[in-house]
């Protein structure tokens, strides 16, 4: 029975690498067919969200013949992080910033030099020039290959290559274990009964090992990355556009639930982008359809918890200060959204043995006096989340 | 001297006989009724292989199952104030034509959850009733109609609007009569839109119904003052009260504002020793006599005897002329005194529907000088306008054929009437019939039309129980269904344009004024409740004297009907949580029966659970009951629907057509009636009485005012003892910052039985059916334990409200096997459901017997077959309280989540707990303020300084248990 399971746990795992590896090699067709130009042309891709080069107004102004209009030092200045500009009182970029609906430009992680670039390739009218493509070609190859690994965080693969090993190895023992068995009560091939007797107590040991491991996450879905109805990436929108998490996820300082946003915090923005830098316009369609059409967009839940516990974002986020990272992994890293912790009661657990409270920050915690003795004897030096009662059965299950 | 409580009859005649501690306890698990399999516990070989097989592929299906896909659906376009897991509250009113609340309804993603009471109304003051608290599931009743009806089919509201539409004008072009017939109506609006629905078709005549009328009441001040009303009751200013056959505590006109008002002058804390004291003559022990300080039985028919009995010792003390009247069979005189003595602050009220009876509480009370102090009548009462001979007057028009058109909102005469027979004839006469009923009722049945009508949490109304106090109702949800509000359909049918709101809206601009109406209606909306500035009070009313007589009462075997604190008069008989809330005096549930008084079973040899025939015909089980008055027997009413639903249908009898009719007056109690056994028949019956049996120990303590004027300890001497024999070698527990307590008043609980339903509405406790409770599995994670002492015809009545009492040294922590309950840093026993593994052993280790055990899956099982196996009926679970699963204990968590809110709340406003802003279920819906709730570590709040009476105490102390919740012993204000 047990082996049935794995079986065909290890089945499911086979198809979803199948289908990841599916996706990774249709990204790095993808990102190889635009790949094949400058360093310039990638990082533009960020800019053609909101500019076009000769094609008019988009959400920003039209590009063509920047350079002329403007100063190179402000240019890569404003570039960088446009909204310092703005607050420094510089008059030209209040202007650009008003002239544009005040929609702030994000800051972009981009050196002085690979600004210059990007100007030069809008000078050229949107070409790369022929000089720089064979000089730049194996360097992005490599590098259009790293972002596609990171398109799921290294330690989700990893995580679940081992799994995979552990599979295997199961199997092999389990094999090993049979074959000896069989050799020391009918066949008798070998006649040093205690290779039989190490390779079956190894093959015990370790398989049963395997299998708690395995039992243990039954139920858990650590790597969970299912697909969602509209290809949102994470990675552009928190990632490189820089959007606040608490932007779209509004409520996870006020409620249990972080929300998932309404169609229309989508269109605040997709009103006027209207075309994504690796989807194209075909993703976005779906979330102005659902906005036009009045059909919500049915999201799959990534991150479960089970019935019998009680999670409340509120207070972790907003109370405990807990950074949204720290559960849900490098979000910005992520395209689609993959459960990095497997979100275990011992995982939960371990964190609130040694997660500190804002005992000193938060007037409720004055009426602990006791506590607040102790701190001053020096008797304990941090109130970790348990000393507040964190390891209690109803502070969760109720 | 410690008193000797019991419980059952049984247990009475064991202590009669001498033997103090009852030897054979029943059992906690019985084994009647079990399957012979059960008994034996036999499973054979082959049932192992098959369970092992069975179990085997189970599990190997289960775990090979992919993971469940979740969907996360979020709006289009969220609402500013909607925001997932966060509940909002609107201010609203429940009133069903009979009793009023002023209520705030609790939502969670849109939609009702739970009722609680709102502290803003200066009537309900936030108390609610268990009817007021199960209220919300009706919202999610199956039995609800989705669609209207013509002729039995469903139809559509184009069809029902042009047909009916065209019925009014053909019969009022042709002059024909058509009646209305509408429970009270107390709504300001509703009524001023009735009336231009009847100006528009004056052939239409409105009639007021009321399943129990208070008729008399409003005749006899109309003779008395020359106005019609029933006065305002103010029983806070009421040192003494003497009632007759009134429940002011359970059912009576409105429990809850009497409940309030009448407990905030029996509270003996801080060192206050003033109480009232409350008298009650009575045919039955109700809830009110069971708590009132001095209690008598009388039969019906000798009421108006003692009554005259008690005007002629006062009208002498005031140089008044008496009347002659035969010797009360009571004592009167302590009353008379008392009375006396507080002359203008006292009150006589009586329950009873007859003209003569009223007439002479109404001259007592003018005797007493209580007009315009404890009564008003310059601000009445506005419930109860139901006008019995207009009805009778149209039931004997249908017969005559009079009638050609009928409609019906908010009453089942068909059920109800005490003449139903005569009505359902009727009805079959008339052309046109239409019923507003939200579900296919006994009279919506045989109607032509069915426009349902909204739930109350659907609808917009107003209401004002008492002259110049308004209240709103609002929606709290969208329609569930296709339904309509029945103002809705008046004024679609009158030509009036938009929809009620709108109306609505209109008209309180008439009493808010046009200037700044937007704020002030959006403020009204807020505190559910509208004061009209009080008019000038100086009422001097003149009372003109009527003729009083009494007659001699019967001999014969005098019925008394009665409406239950769950039941009522039968409109929520679909209500499963209403079905199985045990009755505060009989811990019946699930039926009706006939109280029969202990004498009286010795003589005719009746025995519990005996079936008798009632005038011949009617079957009804019997249950001997301490306390009913010699001559008497009593029914409760609101049983025996046969179209209330699948929960409710055909469960007990319908008692209706037993009421006493006399003058034109309908009344509860008199009728005469035989009663005789149906030899070798009987009928079982689900008490909860049994099984919690304390065996004789001071479990509800008890003293004298006097007593306790004296010696604060008085009743409470056990405590000192225990407290000096509680050492032990452990140091105590001390908690940082929170220690959950709760302090219960005994003084202050009438046992209404409220708690137990917010409890049950709270923590998605569910409904396990008749079976299931005789067999003592319960569910309910707090009950009300009663006990009886001293005399059987006449006891003392104990009301204790037991749930988990969160003991420091808990005996259940220390012998679970897997630690599924153990103690929390704030003192909270708690359980870990999902740890559970179902040996039991917390729950014979409890002392207090507040342990559950889920026998059965009871979600989702077609055998338990009520809310929570309906997907509507599911919508009324609270998301923040887990359903168990089969197979586990819970108990009392001291609501928990409700804590957990409270906590984050003061975080996130950077501040500490404040006390009284954290409480459970049942304190906060408490009418009486018996249960308190609060942080024992916080040195201001209202629980620690309960704590430090003198009348504390901790159920079964003896045993070092140490709980968190405490007692304060009940204080009678008697004399020795």
């Amino acid at each position: 029975m047990i082996l049935s399971v794995s079986v065909v746990k290890n089945h499911l795992r086979y198809k979803r690498f199948l289908l990841l590896s599916g996706i990774f090699t249709l990204l790095l067709f993808s990102q190889i067919s635009f790949g094949q130009s400058a360093e310039a042309e990638t990082n533009f891709a960020v800019c053609k969200a909101c500019h076009t080069i000769g094609g008019g107004q988009l959400v920003g102004p039209d590009l063509q013949g920047i350079t002329e209009r403007r100063d190179e030092a402000w240019i890569i200045k404003f570039v960088q992080n446009s909204q310092a500009l703005i607050e420094a009182g510089d008059a030209v970029a209040i202007q650009v910033f008003e002239e544009n609906s005040k929609i702030p430009m994000p800051p972009n992680n981009l050196t002085d030099d690979q600004v210059r670039d990007i100007l030069l390739y809008i000078e050229n009218g949107g070409k790369v020039a022929a000089s720089e493509v064979v000089e730049v070609e194996t360097e992005e190859t490599v590098a259009s290959q790293e972002t596609v690994q990171a398109e799921t965080p290294a330690e989700a693969v990893s995580g679940r290559k081992d799994m995979r090993n552990m599979q295997i190895t199961f199997v092999v023992l389990l094999i090993l274990m049979l074959i000896s068995l069989f050799d020391l009560f009918v066949t008798k091939i070998l006649k040093e009964k205690w290779i039989h007797y190490i390779i079956i107590l190894t093959a015990l040991y370790i398989g049963g090992e395997v299998l708690f491991v395995e039992a243990t996450s039954l139920g858990r879905q650590q790597y969970y990355q299912p697909d969602q109805p509209v290809w949102f990436s994470h990675k552009v929108h928190a990632g490189q556009n820089q959007i606040d998490c608490m932007y779209c996820h509004f409520t996870a300082d006020k409620s249990m639930h972080a929300g998932i946003p309404p169609v229309a915090v989508c269109m605040n923005c997709h009103n006027q982008v209207k075309s994504g830098k690796i989807t194209g316009e075909s993703e976005i369609a779906k979330v102005t359809e659902a906005y036009a059409n009045k059909k919500p967009i049915e999201w799959i839940k990534v991150h479960n918890v089970p019935d019998h516990v009680y999670f409340n974002h509120a207070q972790h986020v907003e109370v405990g200060k807990v950074d949204c990272e720290e559960c849900h992994g490098a979000v910005e890293e992520m395209d689609e959204i993959v459960q990095v912790e497997d979100l275990s009661m011992g995982w939960c657990i371990d964190c609130h043995r040694t997660k500190e409270v804002q005992f000193a920050n938060n007037k409720f915690y004055e009426q602990y006096t006791r506590m607040h003795e102790k701190l001053i004897s020096g008797e304990k030096v941090k109130v970790t989340v348990a000393d507040m009662g964190g390891e209690d059965c109803q502070r969760c299950h109720y | 001297m410690e008193k000797k409580y019991w419980q059952s009859i049984e247990e009475y005649k064991e202590q009669k006989k001498g033997t103090d501690v009852q030897k054979d306890p029943l059992p906690e698990f019985s084994v009647e009724g079990l399957d012979e399999s059960e008994i034996k516990g036999k499973s054979s070989r082959r049932d192992f292989l098959k369970m092992l097989g069975f179990s085997v592929s189970a599990v190997a299906l289960v775990s090979s199952c992919q993971t469940p896909v979740r969907k996360a659906i979020p709006f289009l376009t969220q609402p500013e104030e909607l925001v997932p897991g966060i509940p909002n509250f609107y201010a609203s009113t429940f009133f069903d034509g009979n009793d009023y609340c002023s209520i705030l309804v609790k939502t969670r993603e849109n939609r009702p959850i739970k009722i609680e009471g709102n502290d803003m109304s200066p009537l309900s003051r936030g108390g609610t009733s268990a009817r007021v608290q199960a209220s919300v599931l009706n919202l999610y009743d199956d039995a609800r109609l989705k669609n209207p009806y013509k002729d039995g089919a469903e139809t559509d509201w184009a069809t029902i609007d042009k047909e009916v539409k065209e019925q009014l004008e053909a019969l009022g072009l042709s002059g024909r009569k058509v009646v209305l017939i509408t429970s009270t109506v107390i709504s300001p609006t509703t009524k001023k839109l009735i009336n231009e629905f009847t100006a528009k078709y004056p052939n239409v005549e409105w009639v007021t119904y009321d399943t129990i009328s208070y008729e008399a009441i409003r005749k006899a001040h109309e003779l008395n003052f020359g106005k019609a009303v029933i006065p305002d009751y103010n029983f806070e200013k009421a040192k003494v009260v003497v009632g007759f056959n009134a429940d002011y505590m359970g059912t009576w006109l409105d429990p809850v504002s009497f409940t309030k008002q009448f407990s905030k002058n029996r509270k003996i804390l801080k060192g206050n020793t003033e109480m009232s004291r409350l008298y009650q003559y009575e045919s039955r022990l109700s809830l009110t006599g069971s708590n009132t300080d001095y209690r008598y039985g009388i039969k019906p028919s000798d009421e108006a005897t003692v009554l005259l009995n008690l005007y002629n010792e006062i009208a002498k003390a005031t140089g008044m002329s008496t009347y002659n009247v035969n010797s009360s069979p009571v004592d009167i005189s302590k009353a008379a005194l008392d009375l006396l003595e507080n002359k203008g602050s006292s009150l006589v009220v009586s329950g009873t529907n007859n003209l003569n009876i009223q007439l002479i509480v109404n001259a007592i009370n003018n005797a007493l000088e209580n007009y315009g102090t404890t009564l008003c009548i310059g601000n009445p009462i506005n419930l109860k306008q139901g006008n019995e001979s207009a009805m009778a007057q149209v039931v004997s028009e249908m017969n005559n054929g009079k009638v050609d058109g009928l409609l019906l909102y908010n009453v089942n005469p068909v059920y109800d009437y005490y003449n139903a027979k005569s009505f359902a004839e009727g009805l079959k006469k008339v052309g046109f019939t239409l019923s507003f009923a939200d579900t296919k009722d006994e009279t919506a049945e045989l109607c032509q039309y069915i426009a349902p009508d909204h739930n109350y949490l659907e609808s917009w109304n107003d209401a004002e129980p008492v002259k110049g106090e308004l209240s709103i109702v609002q929606p709290a949800i969208r329609p569930i269904f296709n339904t309509r509000q029945f103002q809705d359909s008046l004024m679609k049918w009158t030509g009036i344009s938009g929809d009620f709101s709108d109306y609505l809206e209109n008209n309180w601009k008439g009493i808010l004024g046009e200037d700044g109406f937007a704020s002030a209606w959006n403020n009204v909306k807020h505190n559910g409740v509208y004061s009209l500035p009080k008019e000038d009070m100086q009422e001097s009313p003149v009372f003109n004297e009527q003729k009083l007589s009494a007659a001699a009462g019967g001999d014969g075997l005098e019925l008394v009907l009665y409406e239950k604190i769950a039941m009522g008069t039968g409109k929520y008989a679909n209500n499963p949580w209403l079905l199985e809330m045990p009755d505060p005096i009989t811990t019946a549930t699930w039926d009706n029966y006939v109280c029969v008084p202990v004498k009286y079973a010795e003589q005719e040899g009746l025995k519990h659970e005996d079936v008798v025939k009632i005038n011949g015909e009617l079957e009804l089980p019997v249950l001997v009951q301490p306390g009913q008055p010699d001559g008497t027997i009593s029914i409760a009413l609101g049983y025996g629907r046969t179209a209330a639903g699948k929960a409710g249908n055909d469960v007990g009898k319908n008692v209706f057509y037993l009421m006493n009719v006399s003058n034109g007056y309908a009344d509860v109690a008199g009728a005469e009636v035989t009663l005789e056994k149906v030899a070798g028949k009987t009928y079982e019956l689900a008490l909860t009485q049994m099984h919690h049996t304390m065996e004789g120990r001071p479990i509800a303590r008890e003293t004298t005012l006097q007593e306790y004027i004296k010696n604060p300890y008085s009743g409470n001497e056990e405590h000192l003892k225990d407290e000096k024999n509680n050492v032990t070698l452990y140091t105590k527990v001390d908690y940082d910052g929170i220690q959950w307590g709760m302090t219960i008043d005994l003084t202050s609980c009438t046992g209404c039985g409220n708690c137990i339903i917010a409890c049950q509405a709270e923590n998605n406790v569910p409904v396990i059916g008749k079976d299931q409770v005789r067999r003592r599995r319960i569910m309910h994670w707090m009950r009300i334990d009663r006990y009886f002492s001293d005399n059987i015809d006449n006891p003392k009545v104990y009301h204790m409200p037991v749930m988990c009492q969160h003991c420091d040294n808990a005996p259940c922590e220390n012998v679970c096997p897997v630690a599924a309950t153990n103690h929390s840093d704030e003192g909270l026993n708690q359980m870990a459901y999902n740890r559970c593994i179902g040996t039991r052993y917390c729950i014979n280790n409890c002392p207090y017997k507040v342990r559950r055990f889920n026998w059965y899956e009871f979600v989702n099982n077609n055998n338990f077959d009520y809310n929570m196996n309906s997907e509507l009926g599911k919508l009324v679970l609270n998301p923040d309280v887990i359903v168990r699963q089969r197979g586990v204990v819970e108990k009392c968590s001291l609501c928990v989540q409700r804590l957990q809110a409270k906590k984050l709340e003061a975080k996130r406003e950077n501040r500490p707990l404040r006390d009284g802003e954290v409480q459970t279920a049942c304190s906060q819906s408490c009418p009486t303020d018996a249960i308190q709730f609060g942080n024992l570590k916080d040195e201001k709040s209202v629980v620690v300084s309960n704590n430090k009476e003198e009348r504390m105490y901790h159920l079964m102390e003896q045993l070092h248990t140490l709980p968190s919740t405490s007692y304060l012993t009940k204080i009678v204000n008697k004399e020795a």
